[in-house]
């Protein structure tokens, strides 16, 4: 039996400052023992335990997709004293990762059906990872209609933009992106994520939807879906928890019988209506 | 034949015994509080008395644990796992209760994907001596959550008290074991056996009250909404010495701590009456009051845990009821939901 | 001190009548022996479970914070300076508190009454004049109560509550002569090693439960400095240094805050000496700040104001 709690040494290869406001960053990274790297086997959606020796450790949802021939991305915001450390390091700086823990998304029961994806602010990370997972050649096939709604709250917030620009640019996916408040060279959408996802009236059929945002913006989204006519069991969510050890054990994550870090982070409408609403 | 006899003279010959060969931990009357401790000697286990302050988990679920160390410097990272416990370790005269505690964490910290392996590896090398109840306190419910004071689960050895001699009973092999250290064993009579029964049943009809456990899990199913959580958790200030004291909370925060030469990745008890315990990196916090963490606690102890794993996550041993600096008696919670 | 309770459930019923106040807040019978527990009434019909007696010890002004209804309170001495004392921080609105004042000759301490009983458990207690009438398995014993009763009563200068709206009854006889800092006196006169010493065997037990700090209605910031991270004051583990500086730091928080009531020490599980530091703490702001605590909300904190003649002798 191994200690799970052992994370592996990673190499920083890669930092990639996302938004204006230079809070949001992604980290690249590629794991020192080979043996290690060959067993991080992830889906979308699925999330690392990112150390930062010293100072501690903290879930992070993984924003590359298993397709990417690049090494594993995690996409960052600074917000305590981890992710403070994370923000101050430097390429070939060396970090801890474990994982991959979590259930990702339900690509099984995306296939054959159209995707409708919506993301508001940083929660996008994983997001991100599903689509590329979707739009990779190998898989495209697989899926229907991809749309993707994509929200911050100002033009500088957007994260991912050379992942943006090039979706633009391609046919097999309807990008829709939206802004709370505009700027002068901003040309695009202006308005909440609940309203453009109101205005643009995704068709529920043979769709499935997914959402990851802030507690507000599921909220306000969620009705929105049902009158689209998406079904509990066919929208799902990634829900946020303070977590500490990842595997079940801490008991941070524990929302009536599940633990978000291993019956999640990825659950349907439906099974959440079974669970206490602590949310 | 698995039951012997042993008199009290001899116990402390045969914890002497015991210390030799494992690390034993037995409660230890300190200076105001009654603890399990490790000792090295049998003269300081205290064997009279009714329950320790602080529950077994002490000695397989540290307060502290150290999960990892490590050293840094500009080219490397050097981690190096704690190693395992070198001698096996026994655990001197914990009560049914306790012990029952002990199997529902060994239950739960095995259960999922990913094992916890600091602890299973001490379980694993932990053998338990229990000690029956011959006297439950007025604060005792264990046989309302499914034990008993004379219960026998997660138990190696199980000693009786018969007055100037203890009963033994053996209950694995590593029990059977631990009894070489034993000198002046007899086989148990016919008249043992019955002084022991005897004793069992005073203590079953010993107790004060049973509480209407009966379906209380399926009673709590539907109830995170109602409004009897506003009331109940008025008085609770939120402290978490029941989340302390009880020998079934395992929740724990993970720490890192820079040392002169290194550092250290720590576990500590946590509790989830305190707000930190969910709050978000956002600042969004799902709990932000002390109604939806008692709620969280009670949910959690007597119907999620439950559901998932078929056995109420309380032992009955009493402890959150004599150390509430308010008097929030959870044997009234469940009397008031079950007269709901 | 016995008695005056159909006083209370006058007083209480009479202020939800006339719609005075929406919620009182009292004491009512503990699940066990020696026990009382916060009683939260809203309806004629639950008077009758308000009791006055030495078992009430638990300090009810925490439950003020974060109401924002008219409450009635039944408050101790020390427990009317403590509303004073969050009045004048500003945590608690006093045009929405009538406080219904106990005069009060001292609640019991559990800890010293278990200690007597060397481990035999206490089935039954009931009051009898002036004397605790303790009944277990076996056997039944007649204590006095004086001699079981907080330490901090013993000395106790606010017997009666030196601010209330209501008052229970008739005010008692300020206690005079007893010296309240003997134990601190005796401590400062051990040498810095045996003080040390002490303290680190105190210290030493302390499972960072938090029930000292929880207990306290001084204690009521959203975030504690046990939970900053940047910076992180200290670690949150029982390692020594660390558990010491928790302890030392929330007496310092406490200077010229703390009335002593002595909910802390009562609330540990460990029954560490906490009151030695509070104590000091509270002796430290009536000598070098002439500064009684809580007896006026016109007062200003006396570690948060400046004043030009405040004592200096620990800075120069």
């Amino acid at each position: 039996m191994t200690n799970p709690y052992v994370p592996h040494i990673a190499v920083l290869r890669r930092i990639i400052t996302e938004n204006a406001m230079n809070d949001i960053k992604t980290f690249e990274v590629e794991f020192e023992d080979a043996e290690a790297a060959r067993n991080f086997n992830y889906k979308p959606g699925q999330f690392g335990m990112v150390s930062y020796f010293g100072a501690g450790e903290c879930p992070i949802g993984i924003a590359s997709s298993p397709t990417d021939e690049r090494s594993i991305e995690f996409t960052i915001k600074k917000v305590g004293v981890v992710t403070t450390a994370l923000h101050n390091s430097m390429v070939g700086d060396k970090i801890g990762v474990r994982g991959p823990y979590g259930n990702g998304w339900p690509i099984e029961a995306m296939e054959g059906h159209n995707v409708l994806i919506v993301g508001a602010g940083f929660a996008f990370t994983t997001l991100r990872s599903l689509a590329k997972y979707i739009l990779n050649e190998d898989n495209r096939g697989r899926f229907g209609d991809l749309t993707v709604l994509y929200g911050a709250r100002n033009p500088g917030e957007l994260i991912y933009k050379y992942d943006l620009n090039s979706w633009e640019k391609r046919d097999d996916i309807d990008l829709i992106l939206t802004v709370d408040r505009g700027d002068e060279s901003w040309t695009k959408r202006v308005g909440y994520v609940p309203t453009i996802l109101e205005e643009t009236s995704a068709s529920s059929e043979n769709a499935v939807a997914v959402i990851c945002g802030p507690p507000i913006v599921i909220r306000l989204s969620m009705p929105i879906l049902t009158k689209l006519g998406f079904t509990p069991e066919k929208t799902y969510l990634s829900l946020e928890m303070r977590m500490k050890c990842g595997i079940g054990k801490c008991g941070r994550c524990n929302v009536g019988d599940k633990f978000v870090c291993q019956d999640g982070p990825v659950f349907s409408q439906k099974e959440l209506q079974e669970m206490p609403k602590e949310y | 034949m698995n039951h012997k006899v042993i008199a009290k003279d001899g116990i402390r010959e045969f914890i002497d015994g015991l210390i030799e060969e494992y690390r034993v931990f037995a409660p230890v009357e300190g200076k105001k509080i009654l603890r399990l401790r490790e000792i090295s000697s049998g003269e300081e286990a205290c064997l009279d008395f009714y329950n320790t302050k602080m529950s077994s988990k002490e000695a397989l679920f540290p307060q502290n644990e150290v999960l990892f160390t490590y050293k840094k410097d500009r080219e490397a990272i050097e981690k190096e796992a704690t190693s395992p416990m070198k001698r096996e370790q026994v655990l001197f005269g914990v009560r049914p209760c306790d012990a029952k505690g002990v199997t529902l964490t060994d239950v739960f910290f095995s259960s999922g994907e990913h094992r916890d392996q600091p602890y299973l590896e001490k379980r694993d090398r932990t053998a338990i001596v229990g000690l029956a109840c011959n006297r439950p306190l007025n604060t005792c419910f264990c046989t309302s959550t499914g034990g008993s004071p004379f219960g026998k689960e997660g138990m190696d050895l199980l000693l009786v008290d018969l007055g100037e001699r203890y009963l033994v009973e053996i209950l694995t092999e590593r029990g059977e074991r631990l009894l070489g250290a034993a000198h002046g064993l007899r086989d148990a009579t016919e008249e043992d056996m019955k002084l022991a029964q005897r004793l069992s049943n005073e203590a079953d009809n010993a107790f004060s009250k049973e509480l209407p456990t009966e379906g209380l899990s399926e009673r709590l199913d539907g109830m995170f909404e109602d409004p009897i959580w506003d009331t109940i958790h008025q008085k609770c200030v939120g402290c978490g010495i029941c989340t302390f004291v009880c020998p079934t909370c395992w929740c724990f925060d993970v720490v890192d701590e820079e040392k002169a030469n290194g550092a250290i990745r720590i576990r500590l008890w946590d509790t989830c009456q305190l707000p930190l315990f969910t709050l978000q990196g956002s600042g969004f916090n799902p709990r932000p009051s002390g109604k939806e963490r008692l709620r969280q606690r009670v949910m959690h102890k007597l119907n999620y845990f439950p559901k998932e794993f078929g056995s109420l996550a309380c032992v009955g041993c009493g402890r959150c009821v004599r150390e509430c600096p308010v008097n929030l008696d959870i044997r009234e919670i469940i009397e008031t939901i079950m007269s709901m | 001190m016995v008695g005056g309770e159909d006083k209370i459930r006058e007083i209480a019923g009479r202020l939800l009548r006339e719609g005075e106040v929406d919620l009182i807040i009292g004491y009512e019978k503990g699940t066990l022996p020696l026990r009382s527990t916060p009683s939260f009434i809203r309806d004629q019909n639950d008077l009758y479970k308000l009791i006055w007696d030495p078992t009430c010890d638990i300090n009810l002004s925490k439950y003020l914070h974060g109401r924002d209804e008219k409450i009635g309170i039944l408050a101790k001495g020390c427990d009317a300076r403590s509303i004073v004392v969050c009045g004048s921080e500003g945590q608690i609105d006093m045009g929405k508190v009538v406080i219904i004042g106990l005069p009060c000759s001292g609640v019991i301490d559990r800890k010293k009454i278990e200690a007597e009983m060397e481990g035999r458990e206490v089935l039954e207690a009931t009051f009898a004049d002036q004397s605790l009438v303790i009944r277990g398995e076996g056997f039944e014993e007649v204590l006095p109560i004086k001699g079981f009763m907080d330490d901090s009563c013993l000395s106790c200068r606010h017997r009666n509550p030196p601010v209330y709206d209501v008052l229970v009854g008739e005010p008692l006889p300020e206690i005079t002569g007893a010296n309240e800092y003997a134990e601190v006196d005796e401590l400062e006169s051990k040498s810095a090693e045996e003080r040390w010493g002490y303290f680190v065997e105190e210290m030493g037990s302390c499972i960072r439960c938090y029930s000292c700090r929880n207990v306290c209605p001084m204690c009521y910031c959203k975030e504690c400095f046990v939970d900053e991270t940047m910076p992180a004051w200290f670690g949150k583990t029982n390692e020594l240094t660390d558990t010491i500086i928790y302890h030392l730091v929330r007496a310092i928080h406490l200077t010229g805050r703390c009335v002593d009531c002595g909910a802390c020490s009562r609330a540990c599980p460990m029954d560490i000496n906490l009151k030695a530091l509070t104590k000091k703490a509270e002796k430290i702001a009536r000598e070098r700040f002439n500064f009684e605590v809580g007896l006026t909300t016109e007062e200003a904190p006396v570690l948060g104001v400046f004043k030009e003649d405040d004592s200096e002798e620990f800075i120069i």
